[in-house]
């Protein structure tokens, strides 16, 4: 009679370990979804479509300094992409203080590029309080590892995981090489 | 006699002292569903607003009053027209209720040109009466200028800022 007594006893404190057991359980696994639900779709396709936006802008803008060519009278100003970060590229080593076919603002091109991009920059993505990285690098035939010309944080910059990148904008600079200029953004 | 009735009561106040704890810890699950639910909905009215900026962003990006066209070529990526854009305002402000109100509704759209200088150009301006708050959404564009270079066309740089009310 004890035993039988002592046995559904400990059969109901089975029953309430399982239980408790149960509910930390699903108590977990609400947690989980909560905690590994995924960023909207929305918040992606902005940051994706801002990154693009952000650098094909920024490849487009003319440069509107006067001084970039001296000597050239003409009314076509050089572009941000094609001429400027093209011929820091072709004249990369010999910066910061030799020669460069365009010298806006009396500095060499690359020292411009990285003075419009940080600027540029600065005022869009910086002032709307987002972390971002620009990159661009110099692929050369002659050489394995690409030649950085230009690294650019803003905020904290961009860990690996989560962030959005502006896909690779190459620049083919004649025999300098190609150039791959990407913009990773995250919040 | 008296030893069971003690064991009795022993078991009784335990009994108690469980259901206690039980109920307690149902409260706290209750509080913290309720508070959650409350975060989620505030979560979702903002999702469901930031949408709605998107959405009139995207309207405004590819508005063929303001993109750069190229003749019969397809129009230029991210890019206004200045030529249009100067005028645009104009062309906004007199046919508001008639059409715009319904593509934009409650919205403020503006683009402003950050370089070569800066200058703001007011395109859109319906404040709602009550709005509460409102969600901004930036998007980086290229200004087209065709009339500065001789050969080829200038291009500033500046964004378009969306503002929508909730």
């Amino acid at each position: 009679m004890i035993f039988s007594i002592d046995y559904k006893k400990g059969q109901m404190e089975m029953i309430g370990l399982v239980i408790i057991v149960i509910l930390i359980t699903l108590g977990m696994l609400f947690m989980a979804i909560f905690a590994l639900k995924a960023d909207p779709e929305k918040k992606i396709f902005t940051r994706k479509g801002l990154a693009y936006s952000t650098m094909s802008a920024l490849m487009k803008t003319t440069i509107s300094e006067t001084d970039c060519v001296s000597g050239y009278s003409g009314s076509d100003k050089p572009q941000f992409g094609k001429d400027i970060v093209e011929d820091c590229a072709a004249n990369f080593d010999e910066k910061p203080g030799g020669y460069s076919q365009y010298r806006c603002s009396g500095v060499h091109s690359c020292v411009f590029f990285e003075m419009k991009t940080t600027q540029l920059l600065n005022m869009t993505l910086g002032a709307w309080h987002k972390n971002y990285e620009f990159h661009s690098q110099l692929v050369r035939a002659s050489e394995t590892k690409p030649v950085v010309l230009l690294d650019v944080k803003g905020g904290s910059g961009c860990a690996k995981k989560d962030r959005d990148s502006s896909g690779l904008f190459p620049i083919q600079a004649g025999d300098a090489g190609l150039i791959e200029n990407v913009l990773y953004l995250c919040d | 006699m008296i030893y069971f009735g003690k064991k009795g009561q022993l078991h009784m106040t335990e009994t108690i002292a469980v259901m206690f704890i039980f109920f307690v810890l149902i409260m706290f699950a209750m509080i913290f569903y309720y508070k959650y639910q409350q975060v989620a909905f505030k979560e979702k009215q903002e999702e469901l607003l930031g949408a709605r900026a998107m959405d009139k962003t995207l309207k405004a990006l590819f508005l063929p009053e303001l993109l750069c066209t190229k003749g019969e070529a397809e129009s230029e990526d991210n890019c206004f027209d200045l030529m249009k854009l100067r005028h645009a305002n104009e062309t906004f402000t007199k046919y508001l209720t008639n059409y715009y109100f319904s593509v934009f509704s409650y919205a403020r759209i503006s683009v402003l040109q950050l370089y070569p200088e800066q200058k703001e150009f007011l395109l859109y301006d319906k404040p709602k009466p009550d709005a509460v708050s409102g969600e901004k959404t930036y998007f980086v564009v290229i200004l087209k200028d065709e009339i500065v270079g001789n050969s080829l066309p200038q291009y500033n740089f500046g964004y378009v800022m969306v503002e929508v009310y909730s």
